[in-house]
């Protein structure tokens, strides 16, 4: 178990940055995400935290010693791949115990530890077997198993799941919530599933195109997006924004073309342009607020996303169980004020209105 | 500041010395000589009791070498060599190839047949052809005669331009196999789908091999007719077999002409520059596969 | 064209193919199984009767050189592959994977080196090599092959290492293993087939060589195609010997090209391709 830091941490390829000026702190036992669209330099920074990858610039702590000079194997972290990695010709015995041979630990001292990672993951019987005899979940544990018995100080996981279908992921994702709980050991995990990320981390560090967005708790970032970005990259569906006016017409509403959109009582319109947005859930459909039109229903089970629209913008409001709305209904449309996240519309961050 | 950790600095450490044996090899027995191959053409060397007597001799060589008819012959036949050659196995070879693409020739049989005359030794086959063009007893003589083509026995490897064709002969027979392999490696790489899409579009056979198949196999038929032609520039041991250059040296080519004044007429610079004639035109046309090979660019398609 | 007779067209296709492939081979073998007397009547009598192992006794015999040919060859190529494939697949693993700079350049040099002639190299190698007493010697020939086989070995080998999955590697780097453990214990044993491979081509290779066995051996080291070449120039009119003693040294390399065939075919026609 140990801290980890990343202080300025820069990597560039050529002429190329791919990643710029990260800071960040993972503590002790802390289950910590690296969350991003594809190319937006999550596993680069992972790979540099396990040695794979040669630093730019910056330093990185473990446990507060500085460690860009030591080996992958020297900073005491294990690693489970996209892939798994797993080494195609040695059986699953050999496959998690290869790390104790190279240490060149005694046989039986191997064959007990190994045997005990392979119960705690459920692959005894599977143990004389080749990885290309087992399933994708299977190999998948024997990648965790890998890790595990290497009792290293953190693990790092690279988009772990992408190669299993989409049952399968939500069960590996709970298995993996538990042998944190049970073993506690610091970890990093990449991903592009914000879903993911918001169920299984600690703290999120929300990256794009090699920069942090943001640092923190799930409900932080769900709840107080630091910027436009982060906003509309979590949560599930994407979260509507609208650009439009301040009015004080008997009151202060912001005006999105024919629509007037109630705005809190305390709020003084703030000195610059904004957008405004809002989750699914504090959006109402009934009898009262302004006019809009049915566009689209998604029913998803417990929820239906219902996309209603006026002359210039459109919203999705979450309505629970099944609706009865059709397209092109007419309904008016009431958006919680308290709930409303304003973003500078030059800068994009979040103000505090 | 670049900061390095003990793994890639070890990886690096290891690539040198894992690259030194090769490279130590590789200079002795091939960038010296290439080099010394060089300088000799330049020098007139003359074997002096037991040892060798060098001179400078600048460019009188490469002067003598075009004023000399042989040479001018010998390159002449190099080329109409690699020409018909290339043309031939090429021909040859996609026929194969697409007779071995189709379902009924995907059979592993066929791909032994492929290979045998391939790992024959080009001495073997010179040895084969030989028995076979052999003037009383050979069975291309039997065979013609037999068939009432001609009532005489044909002295195949006697007269000067037939003689150069039985050669060409032998050596399309053992180049078109794995020329074959090439271009059916080739064939496997276009896309069923390609076919399908022109099917729907009306194309028939003929057509499907002009605008699906043609295209798809340009760079394997670059590739191909490059290293065909420096294969072609290469061949001795069929000239070495059969006729020794005769009759009167029109079978002389360059590769074989090189060998002889250097190791027969023992004129080591002079043999030295004809190799050297001979290096530039295989470089330029290794210059011409390497272009090949690269990635083109995308060209912008309009509309 | 109507189906039946597309199929007629390959059916007859394929099987002129064979006959053109095989046939010339097929014959030669014929001719090595038959008497000089069946030989030279015409039309040669081919009578399975006569068939006669005589014409391989007579070439295996010792004065003839054969056999030693066969030997020699045997050695050469068998030193000539395991040489070029440990140092080549040492180079082409640094090459493949091991961040050399410059490296792109090299691989273009090595390439080229295929593409010349070998007068070009012969002529100052066979100078140098009379001066220190090297002509005629195993060792001597062994290097000078390795100048056209290591090459090879290296331009196959490093397309092979580079499809083993960087992951695995990674993967033994932060499991602790050092670089030549990484070699050792991982990617060797998974590139076993497409070694063996390429150590059966460069056997091929070394073993049909000619040019510059004839530039730089004399008597001791006289290899199997040397000694068919003098068969067919000394005793070519003794046709049925001829042909054995070209059938005995090609069935070696024949019999290794039709074992090692998917390797072969999958190998090197696609690293050909793939360059």
């Amino acid at each position: 178990m140990a801290t980890l830091e990343l202080v300025n941490i820069t990597k560039k390829f050529g002429d190329f940055t791919a990643v710029e000026n990260i800071n960040l702190r993972v503590e002790e036992g802390e289950f910590v995400t690296l969350l991003g669209p594809s190319g937006c330099g999550k596993s680069t920074i992972l790979n540099m935290i396990a040695g794979l990858e040669e630093v730019t610039s910056g330093e990185i702590y473990i446990n507060g010693k500085q460690v860009n000079r030591l080996s992958p194997f020297e900073r005491d972290v294990a690693m489970v791949f996209q892939n798994y990695a797993l080494y195609p010709h040695m059986t699953v015995e050999e496959n998690i115990g290869f790390s104790l041979q190279l240490r060149k630990r005694p046989k039986n001292e191997i064959q007990a530890k190994v045997r005990k990672v392979a119960a705690m993951l459920e692959l005894e019987r599977f143990q004389h077997r080749l990885p290309r005899e087992l399933s994708g979940g299977q190999q998948q544990r024997v990648a965790i198993g890998r890790a595990v018995i290497r009792e290293p100080s953190i693990f790092l996981f690279d988009e772990p799941f992408s190669n299993l279908d989409a049952a399968l992921r939500i069960k590996t994702r709970g298995e993996i919530k538990e042998l944190h709980q049970r073993l506690g050991v610091t970890s990093v995990f990449v991903t592009h599933d914000q879903e993911e990320a918001l169920s299984l981390s600690d703290r999120i560090a929300v990256l794009r195109m090699g920069q942090l967005e943001q640092y923190g708790s799930p409900e932080e970032i769900y709840s107080k997006p630091a910027t436009k970005y982060v906003a509309r990259f979590i949560g599930t569906p994407q979260m509507d924004m609208f650009a439009g006016e301040f009015v004080n017409d008997g009151g202060l509403y912001y005006q999105v073309g024919s629509a007037k959109v109630a705005v809190s009582d305390t709020l003084q319109a703030p000195g610059v342009s904004v957008d405004i947005g809002v989750r699914a859930e504090f959006v109402t459909l009934g009898a009262k607020g302004f006019d809009a039109t049915v566009r689209l229903v998604q029913p998803v089970g417990p929820f239906t996303y219902v996309t209603v629209a006026w002359d210039d913008g459109s919203v999705t409001a979450r309505v629970n169980g099944v609706s009865r709305l059709k397209p092109k209904e007419n309904i008016k449309v009431e958006i919680n004020p308290k709930e409303l996240l304003f973003f500078d519309r030059a800068t994009e961050k979040r103000l505090n209105p | 500041m670049q900061s390095s950790n003990d793994y890639n600095r070890n990886r690096y450490h290891l690539g040198l010395w894992f690259t030194a044996p090769a490279i130590i090899v590789l200079l002795i027995v091939l960038a010296y000589p290439i080099a010394a191959s060089l300088i000799l053409s330049f020098l007139r060397v003359r074997f002096a009791g037991q040892g060798l007597d060098f001179e400078f001799y600048g460019f009188t060589n490469y002067a003598d070498l075009l004023k000399n008819q042989l040479f001018r012959e010998a390159l002449f036949r190099s080329v109409y060599f690699t020409v018909v050659e290339v043309a031939g196995v090429i021909f040859l070879a996609l026929i194969a190839a697409l007779m071995l693409n189709h379902p009924l020739g995907r059979h592993a049989f066929f791909r032994v047949v492929l290979l045998v005359p391939w790992a024959l030794s080009p001495v073997a086959n010179a040895v084969l052809w030989k028995w076979i063009y052999n003037a009383n007893y050979g069975i291309l003589n039997q065979a013609i005669i037999g068939l009432g083509l001609t009532q005489e026995n044909i002295i195949w490897l006697g007269s000067p331009w037939l003689a150069l064709n039985m050669i060409l002969l032998a050596d399309v027979w053992k180049a078109v196999p794995f020329i074959a392999l090439l271009i059916l490696a080739g064939l496997q790489n276009i896309p069923s789908y390609l076919y399908k899409a022109a099917r729907l579009d009306g194309a028939n056979t003929w057509q499907q091999f002009v605008h699906v198949t043609l295209p798809g196999l340009k760079t394997t038929l670059v590739i191909s007719i490059v290293l065909q032609s420096i294969w072609a520039l290469k061949v001795f041991d069929l000239i070495y077999v059969l006729t020794k250059g005769s009759p009167a040296d029109s079978t002389v080519l360059l590769n074989y002409l090189s060998w002889r004044e250097t190791f027969s007429n023992l004129d080591v610079g002079y043999g030295a520059a004809i190799a050297n004639v001979l290096f530039v035109l295989m470089f330029m046309l290794a210059l011409v596969y390497i272009r090949a090979l690269r990635p083109r660019r995308i060209k912008a398609k309009d509309g | 064209m109507p189906r039946y007779l597309t199929r007629f067209f390959i059916r007859f296709g394929l099987a002129t193919f064979t006959l053109l492939s095989l046939g010339p081979v097929i014959w030669s073998v014929v001719t090595s199984l038959l008497p000089l007397s069946a030989l030279t009547s015409r039309p040669p009598d081919l009578n399975p009767l006569n068939i006669t192992l005589e014409n391989y006794s007579l070439v295996l015999d010792s004065s003839r050189g054969l056999f030693s040919g066969l030997i020699n060859s045997f050695i050469i190529a068998t030193f000539t592959s395991a040489v070029g494939l440990v140092v080549g697949s040492m180079a082409a693993y640094a090459l493949a994977r091991l961040n050399l700079p410059g490296s792109n350049k090299l691989l273009l040099m090595i390439l080229a080196t295929q593409m010349f002639p070998g007068i070009v190299i012969a002529i100052p190698l066979f100078l140098v090599m009379s001066r220190t007493h090297l002509v005629d010697t195993h060792f001597g020939l062994i290097a000078v092959y390795l100048s056209f086989i290591l090459p090879i070995v290296i331009w196959i080998l490093k397309g092979f290492f580079e499809s083993v999955p960087m992951e695995l590697e990674r993967a033994a780097a932060v499991d602790g293993a050092s670089p030549i453990q990484t070699f050792r214990y991982i990617v060797l044993p998974i590139s076993l087939p497409p070694l063996f491979a390429t150590g059966v081509f460069a056997f091929i290779e070394a073993w049909n060589e000619f040019f510059f066995a004839i530039i730089l051996t004399r008597i001791n080291v006289k290899t199997a195609s040397i000694a068919i070449a003098e068969f067919s120039g000394q005793y070519q009119t003794l046709y049925g010997q001829m042909l054995a003693s070209a059938v005995l040294a090609s069935v070696p390399v024949v019999a290794l090209a039709i074992i090692f065939r998917r390797f072969i075919l999958e190998g090197f026609v696609e690293g050909a391709i793939k360059a």
